[in-house]
């Protein structure tokens, strides 16, 4: 997979590059839309992050062209301009996804799989977790073909910590991907106890999971071996 | 009161007051008018008889006779020339009783006294009362009629006049400020009107709009380059600390702290998210576009907390009609509005205790949506600001400065909702949102 991360803000474009290339994805960067522009001809991208606050040019333009250069690729709008406008536009113009900054990386990752879920249309989307094994496309957790009762909360939360597996992760980010803008600091992260511990109790009924870690004073994490 | 009609009213009034004076003041004026004429022409037949007497001589009069007398067939008029040696010279005209053949009359009579042929002689000449007061009911009559019907007249006219003086008035009211919504599109063209105090209000009233649109769009942008500005190094923070975080060399230890910057700097990013929101509905930045179904748009709001109703043993009631709707809201906004009351009321709420929401329709208004739970209640002394910005209450000691309801608040404001709370401490706290 490989992504073009048109960022004016170099700081923000380089932490983005780390954590891509962390979660193996290649990365090009460009920090002005004339950059940007000639990457798109020079090479093919799966992803193009795209800020719409360039210094030459309107992000939104710039998404517009990109689009006839480069029309396979998926694109997902950062901005912190937060109009709402732009978001409307965004879409229209045939943007994949919209995230506000400031973003949780985390975030930027699950919205990306989920696109190329949502894109390549995968039948085999079945992801083993220790003794069970996750559906990703219909969102069940399931033992032994048998589908196991979770709130659609506490399915997002699993299927957010196996993305991020083997990574620690805070409640802070468990809420806010739950929530979203609606989370509000330690109250909600305290819910992500009740849903932690309600999905040991609920898999814990089938089979042992030691996988699933409290990290002490931190938050949760799901082991598994690579 | 409109001007127009207090122009009318007082025009009304005081010609009304004009008219009652001149009613009572007319018969005596009509009396006085007649009596000053009786007076003319009794002087006038004087005048007469007096020529007569210097041309032909008195003789021609009393034709041997010591005194002469004579009087019209109805006896409304009398002259006599009587001699009186005693008589002074002073004209006399005054009201006084005559008999004439039997009849006892009421006369105006006018005395003189002159001499001739070296005798002198006292000319009275008469008119009855009655001639005299014939004219005057028919004068009043007419007097009365003529003059109402001149005030007729001037009463319509002036309403006329007086509407077409403050049309512009009415115009620059409707136009400028009536029709006028806020934001202030480019402004109409100016009023028409020859009378310069309409044209200065017109023109003060359009450079007024213009300033205001003007600070309006100025803090639109603001808030639009803030929001870009506080975002983007909160932004490069947030991610450098989640890269941090799970970097090789970093001990348990370290990631504690890390996790509690990453804390201090979601709190700073709420503050600024809420604080923009609220910016931005205050800047009508939101289309009021939309109708909602306020049953679904419960559920949809009890879909994303019906976890935390569950983890508390809260006890949920729900009472709304399925197809009550209100019209030119924005989803968004109103979906805000209700998580946070609701969010709250299971948030301050005690371990199985209630919540109800309810909704019903009402005869002011499409409907009004209460929400009631059994939680810890609002000090009475913190009832009134709790709507404040950065006030901070017992509620949220916890977690700092709660603008959750700043919020509520905002988007109460912008959709003109009437939100009203009332709180027993220890028993409960209900929010009533009233729908215009």
């Amino acid at each position: 997979m490989k992504i073009l991360i048109v960022e004016d803000e170099r700081s923000l474009a380089l932490e983005i590059e780390a954590f891509m290339m962390k979660a193996f994805y290649l990365c090009d960067l460009a920090f002005t839309a004339k950059v940007a522009q000639q990457k798109m001809l020079d090479s093919k991208y799966d992803f193009i992050l795209l800020d719409l606050g360039l210094p030459d040019l309107d992000g939104l333009r710039l998404l517009e062209l990109a689009k006839k250069s480069c029309p396979d690729a998926s694109y997902i709008i950062l901005t912190a301009r937060g109009d709402l406008e732009d978001r409307i536009k965004g879409l229209d113009l045939g943007a994949d996804d919209y995230l506000a900054k400031p973003f949780s990386l985390l975030e930027l990752q699950s919205r990306m799989q989920a696109i190329t879920r949502r894109k390549s249309g995968l039948k085999d989307s079945m992801v083993p977790l220790g003794d069970f094994s996750v559906d990703l496309s219909k969102r069940v957790i399931c033992f032994n073909n048998q589908v196991i009762d979770l709130s659609r909360k506490e399915y997002d939360l699993l299927s957010y910590m196996l993305l991020h597996k083997n990574r620690p992760l805070t409640r802070l980010q468990l809420s806010e991907h739950i929530w979203g803008n609606f989370a509000d600091d330690d109250y909600d992260s305290n819910y992500i106890d009740v849903h932690v511990k309600n999905i040991r109790k609920k898999l814990t009924a089938f089979a042992p999971v030691e996988w699933l870690q409290t990290i002490r004073g931190v938050g949760y994490k799901i082991k598994v071996e690579a | 009161m409109k001007l127009i009609a207090k122009l009318t009213l007082f025009n009304t009034v005081s010609k009304l007051a004009i008219v009652l004076l001149f009613v009572s003041l007319l018969p005596l004026l009509v009396n006085e008018i007649l009596s000053q004429y009786t007076n003319h022409y009794l002087r006038q037949q004087k005048e007469k008889v007096l020529a007569e007497v210097q041309q032909k001589g008195i003789d021609y009069y009393l034709q041997g006779q010591e005194s002469y007398g004579s009087y019209t067939m109805l006896k409304e008029e009398y002259i006599s020339l009587e001699p009186d040696a005693n008589a002074t010279y002073r004209d006399t005209i005054e009201t006084s009783p005559r008999v004439i053949e039997d009849d006892t009359l009421s006369y105006r009579v006018l005395r003189h006294v002159f001499e001739t042929s070296n005798k002198k002689y006292v000319l009275e000449v008469g008119r009855t009362t009655g001639t005299i007061g014939r004219y005057s009911q028919p004068l009043q009559r007419l007097a009365l009629s003529v003059l109402t019907g001149l005030i007729f007249l001037t009463l319509l006219i002036d309403l006329v006049y007086t509407r077409i003086i403050l049309k512009p008035l009415n115009t620059i009211i409707s136009r400028r400020i009536l029709n006028a919504r806020f934001p202030f599109k480019d402004a109409a063209p100016p009023v028409k009107t020859t009378t310069s105090d309409f044209v200065y209000l017109d023109r003060c009233l359009v450079d007024l709009m213009k300033k205001i649109k003007d600070a309006f769009d100025k803090e639109r942008e603001f808030t639009s380059n803030a929001s870009h500005e506080l975002m983007t190094p909160i932004s490069i923070l947030q991610n450098k600390f989640e890269n941090l975080m799970v970097h090789g060399d970093v001990s348990e230890e370290i990631q504690e702290k890390i996790l509690a910057m990453m804390n201090t700097l979601n709190r700073l990013k709420k503050i600024v998210r809420s604080l923009l929101l609220i910016s931005r509905i205050e800047n009508d930045q939101y289309a009021k576009t939309e109708t909602i179904n306020i049953y679904r748009m419960i559920g949809e709001v009890m879909d994303e907390l019906s976890d935390r109703v569950e983890a508390k043993n809260l006890k949920l009631t729900i009472d709304i009609p399925l197809n009550m709707e209100v019209r030119g809201v924005n989803h968004d906004l109103i979906f805000q509005l209700f998580y946070n009351l609701i969010n709250n009321a299971i948030r301050y709420n005690k371990e199985n205790g209630s919540i109800s929401i309810m909704a019903k329709k009402t005869q002011q208004g499409p409907c009004i949506v209460t929400v009631e739970d059994t939680g810890i209640g609002i000090q009475r002394e913190e009832l009134d600001t709790i709507f404040n910005r950065f006030k901070k209450s017992r509620r949220s000691s916890e977690d700092g400065y709660g603008l959750g309801l700043s919020i509520v608040k905002s988007i109460a404001d912008y959709h003109s909702l009437d939100i009203q709370v009332s709180s027993v401490q220890e028993e409960g706290t209900t929010f009533i949102v009233g729908f215009p």
